[in-house]
């Protein structure tokens, strides 16, 4: 049973306090727990999972309210952790996504390069000749990429011998997948996800939903430079295919559950509604956490899944640390641009004869459709056109609503966390709501007669929820000059911070969101290690 | 075949790169000849005097990148070279006052004072930075780019100088680069000032040539190339030849010559001809055959590979990168001849800023805005413009009491909608004309020619493909060992005894010529193997 509240942490030290029960902080807290050390994780909520979060919306209605969705799992915390035997239970849907076309047709595609192909070929029998060879292109690229992902980013200025031998090792094993495929990574990571598609597909529902996923929750059209970086990220880990989905059976949060499962059977404790309020820093060292409640936890190793705005400038006096750094972390870039309406049916909405069973959709008819959306944003408008990424993850789990009725997610894109014009209140979220639902009507007429309930959450609103600074569902943009040796800021990827005994261990620090718990390892061993 | 043992080296195009890369190899005693398809050399850099009296820098405007090495090598002064300083940039801006910038670092300080004490403070800051990062960068720009994938002790040897130099930077000089190659110009300047109309003219310079706006990643690192010419002390960073940008090629085709090479104006080069994988000489459009052992293409990637070559002399994998290497023109220009001089709402009368560059760059937001109409097909109704007066800065370039006006211009895709003809030329045209008047009203009625060049007209006159001024796109994929295809960038190509020195291959474009002279001094390597 987790503990809440105060009064429960005990009078024992801890050797390690972990901020934050978000996957990667119960990741890190699982490591941590199972090399001995006697760790406690606290979280401001009152339950972890973080953005793995599932809500009663409405009687007999759970609905994810954070992510819908979610990449692979981490491959070594699920093997370290014993993952795969906790009862995780992962649903791909398949078809993996249905691209809604407006004025009725789709584009499904399927976790079968083959029968994607046969979808395809409707819309452009080039596209479908050349979609497996892209299909493998871009699996190997990710392939390469989690190589980075798996990695400690190394030190290549100043570089010691010690660091020069990371280096060399890096490039050994990036060596191992190839040489050539390693060279071809680097070309595609800056490339515009426009000029990649360009490279392979000339139909709009091909290019659309494939552009759309080189945005997702960064503010930045696919004509942006590093959309095709955005692109792999959402691959990596997870199978070939490059628009797979999965979520967890009976709703996110049991990804959540599962974690701080693993977590205590390795001896973690779990707090829940307690919020740090800062961290204690003597002598360049941190000595431990004082909650809100005015509680003092005393420790000298505390990792922060908190992301870094929230870490450095919310929780550390800023007394302790650099001008520089301090300037470094003010100007990381979140920029939320994306908003949550949650939706509950009384019945399937008619999506085609075809699609009667597909779970996973979205609407992004072409890459102009999606650069338009952004451009909206641009000038700090919510889209009028919005891409839309939906799930109704009761067509394969029906617990999750009353018999027969169902409930459905959507992330929409874009809908900036700075409006121009106004704050985010409630006419500002009824006017994406309504966006939002009139889009998706225009895919699948009679949606709108099957709306009992709807709920909109805003980037602000997703700011006091999650404590995503801005709405970034990331972290902090994954965009190039934020990812590997700059997450979270230049010369400080390496899980460390200016604070001895102080660790990072959120999103915000490579290779970044997408509840995959990779920063949450990948932090973990570096604590170890040193 | 008369010609057959006449030249050792086929130069394919009189631009400067071309000029250089004959030039060097002249120098070294090699028979060098080369072959231009219009009837002057310079290529983009060209001086044509299309109204009588009034000389138009047609394309190419401002010099400030070419190489110092290779304006001592060649000794360029000695061949007429002037280079003629830029005493500032004015940014007109919608509310009557203005930016300016001058060379006198004291004025322009107190100008950002006026604007934003904050700004003033950061811009020494920025800089040292900016010319720290230049001297950073600069071994890598005079490097010819190693082969990631090859094994070879050559590759190996600069991939480990190239680390070494990375390893010596610093962290953060170091990290600073990396910002730099990775960001948007906006946002890499949103972390040092406030005031839009700096941000957004020093964001400019970052979008010239490329099609992308200022808030795309990527625009950051072409703000680097404004502090380039600035680190060699051999003259300031802006500046414009006197006679026009045409008298830079004239120089060094006039090196060139005395240096033994031979130039033939008028003679287009139709293919390359190809024996037994090895290139042996050039056909003319007129049907000679010249040979030699060696040809050297100075033209841009797409008009070597695809259309001077057959296909079948290239491997497959080549073909593929070379047709995908991006090479979208964004730009155009236009130049006008006037009876009197503009003036400017924000600084009425006569006045220094007429003799340096005026930038309309009012905000970010308007550089997006006219970014926004070209993703979409069409040129900008209120465009970015680059405008200097030469006449100013060189009487020679105008009758007495008139002037010249060299706009550069962006965006104007050159896959317009629907695409170019007479009426949109003219359309366009008005609209670089109607955004001018704004903030000079004077100018329309004191226009006396004017000079269009579209994209189009880019690559119908001067020979650029898709009327892309930089012979491929400066974007990250696109340079050092990518620039124009892995494995290639090193001057050599598939063909044996063919090379390439033009803009496409690194370091790119800008009336650099180190491409010109890196793949000279390349060829003079294998021919004495």
């Amino acid at each position: 049973m987790t503990t809440r509240g105060t009064g429960s942490v005990g009078s024992e030290p801890y050797d390690a306090i972990v901020i934050g029960a978000g996957v990667n902080g119960l990741v890190t807290a699982s490591y941590l727990a199972r090399s001995g050390r006697r760790t406690i994780v606290l979280e401001r909520t009152d339950e972890p999972g973080g953005c793995a979060a599932t809500e009663e919306l409405w009687p007999g209605f759970r609905v994810d309210v954070g992510a819908h969705e979610m990449a692979a799992l981490d491959r070594r915390a699920v093997a370290d952790l014993h993952l795969d035997r906790a009862g995780l239970e992962i649903v791909r849907p398949d078809p993996a996504v249905v691209s809604l076309q407006p004025g009725g047709g789709a584009l499904a595609l399927y976790r079968d390069a083959a029968r994607t192909a046969d979808a395809i070929r409707p819309f452009s029998r080039r596209d479908a000749a050349r979609w497996p060879a892209f299909a493998d292109a871009m699996g190997r690229a990710a392939r390469a990429l989690g190589i980075l992902y798996e990695t400690t980013p190394p030190r290549a200025a100043g570089a010691s011998r010690k660091d020069l031998w990371e280096l060399v090792r890096l490039g050994a094993k990036l060596g191992r997948v190839g040489r050539a495929d390693a060279v071809e990574l680097m070309r595609l990571l800056p490339m515009t996800i426009g000029e990649l598609l360009d490279e392979w597909f000339e139909s709009d529902a091909v290019t659309g939903v494939l552009a759309a996923r080189g945005c997702h929750g960064i503010c930045q059209g696919p004509m942006a430079a590093g959309t095709a970086l955005v692109f792999l990220h959402g691959m990596v880990g997870g199978s070939r295919l490059p628009l797979s989905t999965r979520w967890v059976r009976g709703g996110m949060a049991g990804l959540g559950a599962v974690l701080a499962t693993a977590a205590r059977d390795f001896g973690a404790k779990i707090l829940t509604d307690a919020t740090v309020g800062r961290i204690t820093v003597r002598d360049h060292a941190v000595r431990g956490v004082v909650l809100e409640s005015g509680e003092e936890i005393a420790g000298d190793l505390v990792a922060s899944s908190a992301d870094p705005r929230r870490t450095f400038l919310g929780l550390v006096d800023p007394g302790h640390l650099d001008p520089d750094f301090v300037r470094q972390v003010r100007n990381i870039r979140y920029r939320g641009a994306c908003a949550k309406v949650h939706l509950a049916l009384d019945g399937l909405p008619d999506f085609g004869s075809e699609n009667g069973n597909a779970a996973s959709f979205c609407v992004a008819p072409s890459l102009r459709y999606v650069e338009r959306a952004y451009d909206d944003a641009k000038y700090g408008a919510p889209s009028r056109e919005p891409h839309l990424r939906a799930v109704i993850p009761t067509v394969l789990d029906p617990t999750l609503a009353p018999q027969g009725r169902h409930v459905m997610s959507v992330l929409v894109q874009y809908a900036p966390y700075d409006l121009r014009d106004g704050e985010w209140d409630d006419g500002a979220r009824d006017v994406v709501g309504d966006t939002a639902l009139r889009t998706l009507a225009g895919c699948a007429p009679g949606l709108a007669d099957r709306v009992v309930h709807s709920h909109v959450l805003s980037p602000a609103d997703l700011e006091a929820r999650f404590g995503l600074t801005e709405g970034s569902i990331n972290h902090g943009e994954v965009m190039l000059d934020q990812v590997f040796i700059g997450r979270p800021v230049p010369g400080w990827a390496r899980y460390e911070t200016p604070i001895r005994g102080l660790y990072s261990c959120g999103a915000g620090s490579h290779p970044g969101g997408g509840l995959t718990g990779s920063p949450g390892v990948n932090a973990a061993r570096r604590i170890l290690a040193s | 075949m008369a010609n057959r043992s006449a030249y050792d080296v086929i130069v394919v195009g009189g631009g400067h790169n071309g000029l250089i890369a004959a030039a060097y190899l002249g120098r070294a005693g090699l028979r060098t000849l080369v072959l231009e398809r219009r009837h002057l050399v310079g290529g983009a850099a060209v001086t044509e005097e299309i109204y009588p009296g009034f000389k138009y820098s047609v394309a190419s405007y401002v010099v400030s990148l070419l190489r110092p090495e290779i304006i001592r090598d060649l000794d360029l002064s000695r061949h007429g070279l002037e280079i003629l300083p830029l005493e500032s940039t004015i940014t007109p801006l919608r509310n009557g006052d203005y930016l300016g910038r001058w060379a006198d670092h004291d004025k322009t300080r107190r100008e950002l004072y006026r604007h934003s004490p904050r700004d003033a403070e950061a811009y020494d800051d920025f800089g040292t930075l900016m010319y720290q990062l230049a001297w950073a960068v600069k071994p890598i720009l005079g490097m010819v780019p190693p082969d990631p994938l090859s094994l070879s002790p050559r590759d190996l040897k600069t991939m480990l100088r190239l680390g070494k130099h990375v390893r010596d930077l610093g962290e953060k000089q170091f990290h600073a680069l990396y910002k730099l190659m990775t960001m948007s110009s906006a946002d890499f300047l949103d972390e040092w000032f406030e005031f839009e109309p700096l941000k957004a003219t020093m964001s400019a310079s970052g979008i010239i040539g490329t099609f992308l706006g200022p808030r795309s990643p990527g625009t950051a690192y072409v703000l680097l190339h404004h502090y380039m010419g600035e680190i060699d002390g051999v003259f300031r960073a802006w500046g414009m030849a006197k006679g026009g940008t045409g008298a830079v090629s004239e120089s060094i085709a006039s090196a060139a010559r005395e240096h033994g090479a031979e130039i033939r104006l008028e003679s287009t080069v139709d293919r390359v001809i190809v024996k037994g994988r090895k290139a042996v000489g050039v056909g003319l459009e007129n049907g000679d055959e010249i040979y030699a052992r060696t040809i050297v293409s100075g033209v841009d990637p797409k008009r070597t590979f695809l259309e001077l070559l057959d296909s079948g002399d290239l491997p497959g994998d080549f073909l593929d990168a070379i047709r995908r290497f991006r090479i979208r023109g964004s730009s155009g220009k236009v130049n006008l001849s006037l009876s009197e001089l503009p003036e400017f709402t924000c600084l009425p009368g006569r006045g220094p800023h007429h003799r340096g560059a005026i930038s309309i760059s009012p905000d970010i937001e308007y550089l997006e805005r006219a970014y926004d109409d070209a993703k979409y097909g069409e040129f900008s109704r209120h465009p970015y413009m680059d405008i200097i007066i030469p006449s100013m800065i060189d009487p020679g370039m105008a009758p007495p009491g008139r002037h010249v006006m060299s706009i550069f211009v962006q965006y104007a895709p050159f896959d317009l909608n629907g695409g170019w003809d007479d009426a949109k030329r003219e359309a366009f045209g008005d609209a670089v004309v109607d955004t001018l008047s704004i903030y000079a009203p004077n100018l329309k009625e004191s226009i006396l020619h004017r000079q269009v060049m579209t994209p189009m007209d880019m690559q119908e006159v001067l020979g650029l493909t898709e009327g892309n001024i930089f012979h491929g796109e400066l974007s990250l994929h696109q340079l050092f060992f990518y620039r124009p295809a892995p494995e290639w960038s090193n001057y050599r190509t598939p063909v044996r005894g063919f090379y390439q020195c033009g803009s496409g291959t690194h370091p790119g474009g800008g009336v650099c010529g180190a491409s010109g002279r890196l793949a000279a001094l390349e060829i003079l390597k294998d021919l004495r193997r």
